[in-house]
């Protein structure tokens, strides 16, 4: 019996464990197999193979199976209650990148929008690809002004490592060299269309803020390593949601996964639910996890020398607060009592649209997957941009469009028919992303009462945006109306559609980065201070939020983390 | 491969081909050419005369032609709420009604100016049902393939993206954003 436990044991240890396989996950697995060391990665739902596994990547718009692709009430409602919040997530082309949330409960002392795909590649697949450095302005903020606690580290520290992201993950983008949003190595940028350059030369002239493409995760000019991936080229379809046949977004599926799985160091294996850590007392470290296998039922373990969790900022948080033992009975490396504290996110959903005048003749080709970005021109540490209202700041996506056949034209017949066959009026949108700040009561707790159908306890949030935030979202609004006014658009609206935390979909903080044990959960090197040989480097780890998109920022703390994590292992020290 | 604008010059020749000339004059009510599932007889006849009414054959396919009349009877089955699509129902229902208790005929028997003046009509209205089939219709057409590589233009791959291309050498409206 000895023997045959043995040999199972052996057979389940591998020398690292990442859990989740979206973003972060992905280039958890990638560094690690490339540096020669055996891992499993555990994704909780089921496989998706890149291109076979896009079902709907080249439906044609008559090939839906119901108007434009929406599903009908009666669907969402059952299935989707908190998904379609979003109001665009889940369609018949993109709703098996969903979870069913009849299926995945949880309770919202206030509202939580928690959006979310179980599958190999996670929200990799679905993300908006939009892809900026934090700077120093970010970093610094917290220590400045005595909120939450310091970054350990600084851009300099990560800088290398969004070096060597982009280079792989291939971004899109124009240099701009300003110090809130740091260059970065980019390839092609895509193209202004007509109204959006008339928009950056009058903006830029009369209220001196800068207007660029946005940075977005496509590969304009794929390298030789890109092609050897079998990634291609943009071909501008704007149906990235889908999955891209091409290859041409970043995901996990088209990148690092394949990338991990040509080392031949790499084993996934889907539809295993990692329920704990398993800490070793007298290892004083983690010794594996525990898995409960989807499908099954079974429940298993597996082991591993170093132990990645990149399950998502609330997963992860869960998970660690479903480890308890003698060592970790408030959760696992909860000593602080941070792990599910501090929770932000990007509030969004204010701006404002116009109509532009004129530009009837032009018009432009392609579907192009990305808007055009504002970097952030508030607070930004000289008197001109301080404001008294408020701390922090906010950038703005938007861009400029023309109108389609589903415009509202009164009347029946040949002139209605023949209007909407020719493109409408030119508008302009833009929608502002802000910093939330870190507020250690919004907060996730552990509902042990509240089952889910795997007898799994479920997740209470109560999580909410203070003074500061609302305060920002007035300028959010008036801000962008000032632009569009600037440039000379009509009809020009501001306005402000609410916001629940969680529909930004950058769930962050749930086990910040801090220099001090006490008051954070992981070190400089996303490590946990009370348990060396488990990184965390998903969105848990942000200790400020900055106002840009956080995937990119992931990718190189997880790229930084694992190779601190085989140094530290050759040395022995995990 | 056809390239693709050779491809959708071929198919224009064949919807021009095959739709029913503009100016026709409807007289007698005619046999319906497919099959509804939910929808009555009447109501498929009524709705295939409004579908044609709303977006007629010109020089590109009309809604007829494209299948819409089928989308909207598959709509109302599968898609709509039991209360849309019961008064997407009556609303057909009242559709022909108006037009025996104006002319004496169903809608569908009525000549095309008559069917415009009744459907202006709903339109100047705004009721409820009329909103919605005059943008299920208008949906079902510009979705369908002739009304999205016909009447519009459709590049499922486009490769490129330019930004600033005058309007004349696209000619008309992307069928998709």
């Amino acid at each position: 019996m000895a023997n045959l436990n043995n040999r199972a044991r052996a057979e389940n240890t591998y020398d690292a464990i990442v859990v989740g396989s979206g973003i972060t996950g992905g280039y958890a697995a990638k560094e690690l197999t490339e540096k020669g060391l055996k891992t499993l990665v555990l994704e909780r739902g089921r496989m998706v193979r890149h291109i076979e596994d896009y079902p709907t990547a080249q439906t044609n718009p008559w090939e839906t199976k119901y108007p434009r692709g929406k599903l009908p009430k009666a669907e969402m409602d059952a299935h989707y209650k908190v998904q379609q919040r979003t109001g665009y997530a889940v369609t018949e082309f993109s709703q098996h990148f969903f979870v069913k949330d009849d299926e995945n409960p949880y309770a919202e002392t206030k509202s939580f929008d928690w959006i979310r795909g179980h599958h190999v590649g996670g929200r990799s697949i679905t993300w908006g690809r939009q892809t900026y450095r934090h700077s120093d302005l970010d970093f610094e903020a917290n220590a400045k002004q005595g909120v939450g606690v310091d970054w350990p580290i600084r851009y300099a520290d990560l800088a290398p490592w969004y070096d060597k992201v982009e280079r792989f993950i291939g971004v899109s983008g124009q240099k701009e060299g300003l110090s809130q949003l740091p260059d970065g190595v980019f390839q092609p940028p895509m193209e202004m269309n007509c109204v959006e350059k008339a928009f950056k030369a009058s903006v830029e002239e009369k209220l001196s803020r800068r207007i660029t493409i946005g940075r977005a995760a496509h590969l304009t000019a794929p390298t030789e390593e890109q092609l050897a991936l079998g990634r291609g080229k943009c071909q501008h379809r704007n149906l990235c949601v889908r999955g891209c046949p091409f290859g041409a977004y970043f995901s996990s599926n088209a990148a690092t996964l394949v990338a991990a799985e040509r080392t031949g160091n790499l084993k996934i294996r889907p539809n295993s639910i990692v329920t704990e850590l398993i800490f070793d007392p007298k290892a004083n470290k983690a010794s594996g996890v525990r898995v409960l296998d989807e499908q099954t039922g079974e429940t298993m373990e597996f082991y591993g020398g170093v132990i990645f969790l990149c399950a998502s900022a609330l997963s992860s948080a869960w998970i660690l607060m479903n480890s308890t033992s003698r060592r970790f009975p408030n959760g696992f490396g909860n000593e602080s009592d941070q792990v599910g504290r501090n929770i932000m996110d990007h509030h969004l959903g204010v701006g404002a649209v116009g109509e532009v005048p004129g530009y009837e003749d032009m018009y432009y080709s392609g579907r192009r997957p990305n808007g055009i970005y504002i970097p952030r021109f508030r607070n930004l540490g000289d008197a001109a941009s301080a404001r008294k209202d408020f701390i922090r700041g906010y950038g703005y996506q938007g861009g400029a469009g023309r109108m389609g056949w589903d415009r509202p034209i009164a009347g029946v017949g040949a002139e209605r028919k023949a209007a909407l066959s020719q493109p409408g009026p030119w508008m302009f949108r833009l929608g502002g992303f802000g910093e939330i700040l870190p507020y250690a009561d919004n907060r996730i707790t552990l509902n042990k009462a509240a089952k889910d159908k795997y007898g799994l306890p479920t997740l209470t949030f109560d999580v909410s945006i203070r003074e500061n935030e609302k305060a920002m979202r007035k300028d959010m609004a008036a801000a962008a109306a000032e632009m569009l006014e600037a440039a000379g658009f009509k009809k020009v609206i501001a306005g402000d559609q609410g916001y629940s935390p969680g529909l930004g979909i950058h769930e962050m903080g749930t086990a910040r980065m801090g220099r001090d044990p006490k008051t954070s959960v992981l070190n400089a090197h996303n490590q946990m201070h009370e348990c060396r040989n488990v990184y965390i480097t998903d969105g848990a780890a942000m200790t400020s939020a900055s106002c840009v998109n956080p995937s990119l920022t992931y990718m190189a703390l997880t790229a930084r983390a694992a190779a601190h994590a085989v140094e530290a292992k050759k040395r022995g020290e995990l | 491969m056809l390239n693709r604008r050779e491809a959708a010059l071929s198919f224009g020749a064949l919807w021009t081909a095959l739709v029913v000339p503009a100016g026709a004059l409807a007289q007698t009510t005619p046999t319906l050419a497919w099959t509804p599932k939910a929808l009555s007889a009447d109501q498929a006849r009524t709705l295939d005369a409004v579908a044609e009414t709303i977006i007629p054959a010109t020089s590109t396919p009309g809604a007829r032609a494209a299948g819409v009349p089928q989308f909207v009877d598959r709509a109302i089955g599968t898609w709509c709420t039991p209360a849309d699509a019961g008064a997407l129902k009556a609303g057909l229902d009242q559709i022909d009604a108006d037009a025996k208790a104006a002319s004496g005929a169903s809608f569908a028997a009525l000549a095309q100016a008559q069917q415009q003046a009744l459907l202006a009509r709903y339109d100047g209205e705004g009721k409820a049902f009329w909103r919605q089939l005059k943008e299920l219709v208008t949906t079902g057409y510009f979705t369908s393939e002739p009304g999205a590589t016909i009447a519009l233009r459709y590049d499922p791959v486009p490769g490129d993206y330019r930004g600033c291309v005058p309007l004349k050498e696209i000619g008309r409206g992307w069928a998709t954003s």
